[in-house]
């Protein structure tokens, strides 16, 4: 007879689900950030994304090519890298930075001409960033070297290399990664400077400022984390997709609204329209939406079964709210993640469900009658029918 | 609607099949009739090289209480006793040259039978379990236990297959009045069918038959969703009743059988008609001309292959049963037995042929485990060598269903692992 091919059950796979289909979903569902980061903040970010994803691609199959010691065009085949989740990486760490660091002493900066006068800022005047592209390559080495690979490559990371990578660069480049402004703060005068964190929380509360931060027109560190239309476009076609749990995101939201409430809101003694409006303001700002839709639902560092994801969305909604009420960082959204991140392992250990039809080991007292049989009203919580 | 926790839904493929009437297949010359055609001991040959044999004669003993004894399929000569290849193993064949007669040895018709009287009956008949385990349908039909209710699995719920759909639909009458039989075995008046809505046209066919037979019965629609006829989710489903880990149905007081059992044992039952053919399906892509087909045991899967239009040239994977549970071959060789309920080639398109790549972590496995275990976990164990941390995770207590591997993004062989680590925990436990 001709070849056949014997192997295993089950004969027939859900080929429409792939890992590299599942990475393109989640670029898909990056796309709408990613257009609204590139109009508000120029075309640095589209320059930052590249450079980002085509080190994190360049670095993962260098990677995997040393570690083989085998150069031929086979293995660059074979490489890990051709299932796109090192350009997920690379794209959320681009969209986590700013559009343009620049750093004292580097100088590979092209500059616009800067009016003369003084409180100018050079960072809002560069054409073309080089420090900036340095740093984005810096960045990805650290995200898939340090953080992916080393630990053994794709679903073995502990850590979320893009939340990872962003946290190097904030405390490496600490004095650098200023606050910056959205390009489209010369036409919308509403548009406000800096974020509503870094500011004390102090900021007017009024409409435009919401309708303004729920469009994604404010200051911020992270290009990508602005606009709630798009991040929420986003989520919408990731759960459809079914690529991550709808629920996960939800919680971390939920479970941040009501600690801003109970660490900001209450204890400054704000009430009625005002304490919403700060609750409000806390969801919308910061990488809080951005990174409970995209970087703690990442597979590899996110527990599991449903209730050890609700228990880890909730302690990284407690870590950020902790963080940024009473730590020294405006934003903790990035440090919340790679703190539970540690927690998943054991957060693994301790929540495994249970199997269908599992009863608890009655422990038999010696005298006493063994195994009395359950009552038919206690059917189907694995009782048995008498 | 009737259904059990988490579980999957393939494409069914159903509709190449679901339409054809049971037909003949030509009658083979030669038939290899395996005698370990159940689950428990081989049959003992007592035939030998030269003996003529007619059509339900008996050719292997039952040896012990768990195993059946096996009949001859055809009328003619035996040309050896052999040992050779099965579905799942290999065991003595005895192969028998057909005169062309079909000169056939039937029992006494029953009238009013007592459940003792049927018991022995399909005792007699070698009545196995035609789902695909074969576990002698006498010794289910007398636990220890007391059973209250009583299930007929025709949920079918394997893609591609569908010779019990057509069963139900074709024979309703016989399986309805066979499922009685085994219900009256185990002192009940009633008892269910369980069918997936899938099959609506086969429950609305049941459900009439019932009512012109004055059958005390009920038709349950379940969701159509994988694995919805293994028996402790569709006991689930029909019942809500969990069966306990480690546990057989009869602990809950529930025995589930399949159709063409019922169907066997209302032949044997009514017609004295001893078990030596039953139903199959021929489907999938690499198949000209597929259908559902009446096949003596024995026939060799060549043969019925080249009845249906012979191996198509796309054809990349040969299986025997269904595509999520079934045992790919490559051996055109292998003789039908009364649990093979199908058999597939599948194309390129239709088959996974590939293999996998590293664990992504997500999940999936472990939302589509109908036994609620962490598949994923179970994999890595076993495959760093810690069979007591795949115990753990419960690998014993999988019903090998293939759920997971079916939706792995990674297409990791994740039953395969299983399978091992089923089979290293099984013999760590032995040693101790």
């Amino acid at each position: 007879m001709k070849n056949l091919t014997v192997s295993s059950s089950p004969h027939i796979v859900q080929k429409s689900k792939t890992t590299r289909g599942i990475m393109l979903d989640v670029l898909i569902a990056l796309m709408p950030a990613f257009v609204m980061s590139v109009l508000y903040f120029g075309y640095h970010v589209i320059i930052n994304a590249i450079v980002c994803m085509g080190s994190c691609l360049g670095f993962e199959l260098l990677y995997s090519l040393l570690l083989k010691k085998d150069f031929s065009k086979q293995a660059v085949r074979q490489s890990s890298c051709w299932d796109c989740s090192c350009l997920v990486t690379g794209l959320i760490l681009a969209l986590n930075l700013p559009r343009v660091i620049v750093v004292d002493g580097w100088n590979l900066n092209v500059y616009r001409t800067m009016p003369d006068i003084s409180g100018v800022r050079p960072v809002d005047y560069v054409a073309f960033s080089g420090d900036t592209i340095f740093i984005c390559i810096i960045a990805s080495l650290v995200a898939i070297v340090l953080v992916k690979m080393l630990f053994g490559g794709i679903g073995k990371n502990f850590a979320n290399p893009a939340a990872t990578a962003r946290i190097f660069v904030f405390l490496a480049f600490a004095s650098m990664t200023y606050t910056q402004t959205t390009g489209l703060g010369e036409w919308l005068p509403a548009s406000t400077g800096a974020t509503w964190l870094s500011s004390g929380s102090k900021l007017t509360n009024n409409q435009t400022m919401f309708f303004h931060m729920f469009i994604g027109n404010r200051g911020a560190s992270a290009v990508g984390e602005t606009c709630m239309i798009a991040l929420l476009l986003g989520y919408i076609y990731l759960s459809i997709r079914k690529v991550i749990d709808w629920r996960l995101p939800l919680i971390i939201v939920g479970s941040a609204a009501v600690m801003a409430l109970l660490f900001d809101g209450l204890p400054r003694g704000l009430s009625g329209a005002r304490l919403v409006n700060n609750m409000y303001a806390h969801i919308m700002s910061g990488g809080l939406v951005f990174g409970s839709v995209f970087m703690a639902t990442d597979y590899s560092t996110s527990p599991n079964t449903f209730w050890g994801s609700a228990l880890y969305g909730f302690g990284i909604a407690l870590f950020t709210m902790l963080i940024r009420v009473f730590g020294g960082y405006p934003e903790g959204m990035s440090f919340a993640i790679l703190i539970m991140n540690c927690t998943v392992p054991l957060i693994d250990k301790w929540i495994v469900p249970r199997p269908f039809g599992y009863t608890k080991k009655i422990k038999v007292k010696s005298g006493a009658k063994p195994n009395t049989p359950l009552s038919a009203d206690q059917k189907g919580k694995g009782g048995v029918a008498v | 609607m009737n259904t059990f926790p988490h579980g999957i839904h393939p494409p069914g493929h159903k509709e190449r099949t679901a339409e054809m009437p049971i037909a003949y297949l030509p009658e083979p010359e030669i038939v290899y009739i395996p005698l370990l055609q159940h689950v428990g001991k081989e049959a003992v040959p007592v035939v030998g090289k030269g003996d003529t044999v007619k059509v339900g004669q008996k050719i292997g003993e039952a040896d012990g209480s768990i195993s059946a004894p096996v009949f001859s399929s055809v009328s003619g000569e035996v040309i050896g006793v052999e040992k050779r290849v099965t579905a799942t193993g290999h065991c003595m064949h005895v192969v028998i040259r057909s005169d062309g007669a079909f000169e056939e040895i039937t029992s006494e018709p029953l009238r009013n039978p007592s459940s003792g009287q049927i018991l022995r009956r399909i005792a007699e008949c070698g009545i196995v379990g035609q789902g695909g385990a074969g576990f002698p349908t006498a010794v289910k039909l007398s636990p220890k236990e007391k059973i209250d209710t009583f299930i007929i699995n025709g949920a079918e719920c394997e893609p591609y297959l569908t010779c019990d759909c057509r069963v139900m639909t074709e024979y309703a009458k016989e399986f309805l009045h066979g499922a009685r039989y085994m219900a009256c075995a185990l002192g009940l008046d009633m008892f269910y069918v369980a069918v997936e809505d899938n099959k609506t046209e086969a429950a609305r066919i049941l459900q009439d038959t019932l009512l012109q037979e004055k059958i005390n019965a009920e038709v349950v629609l379940c969701r159509t969703k994988y694995p919805q006829g293994a028996e402790k989710q569709l006991i689930y489903a029909v019942t809500k009743r969990k069966v306990r880990v480690g546990k057989l149905p009869a602990s809950v007081g529930v025995i589930v059988s399949n159709v063409q059992t019922a169907l066997s044992v209302y032949y044997a039952v009514a017609e004295g008609i001893r078990s030596y053919r039953r139903v199959l399906t021929v489907s999938g892509g690499g198949v000209k001309s597929p259908g559902n087909f009446w096949v003596r045991t024995g026939t060799r899967v060549s043969e019925i292959l080249a009845a249906c239009g012979g191996i198509g040239e796309d054809a990349v994977k040969m299986i025997f049963g269904g595509p999520m549970m079934g045992f790919a071959h490559s051996e055109g060789d292998i003789a039908v037995s009364k649990t093979t309920g199908g058999i597939l080639l599948l194309t390129q398109e239709e088959a996974f042929t590939g293999e996998g790549s590293s664990c992504i972590n997500c999940a999936a496995c472990a939302r589509a485990c109908p036994m609620h275990l962490m598949p994923m976990y179970i994999d890595g164990c076993i495959l760093s060598g810690d069979e007591a941390g795949a115990e753990k995770y419960g690998a014993m207590n999988c019903i090998e269903c293939g759920s997971c591997a079916y939706v792995c993004p990674a297409h990791r062989p994740l039953v395969q692992s299983i399978r091992l680590a089923k089979k290293k925990i099984r013999a760590r436990g032995s040693k101790r």
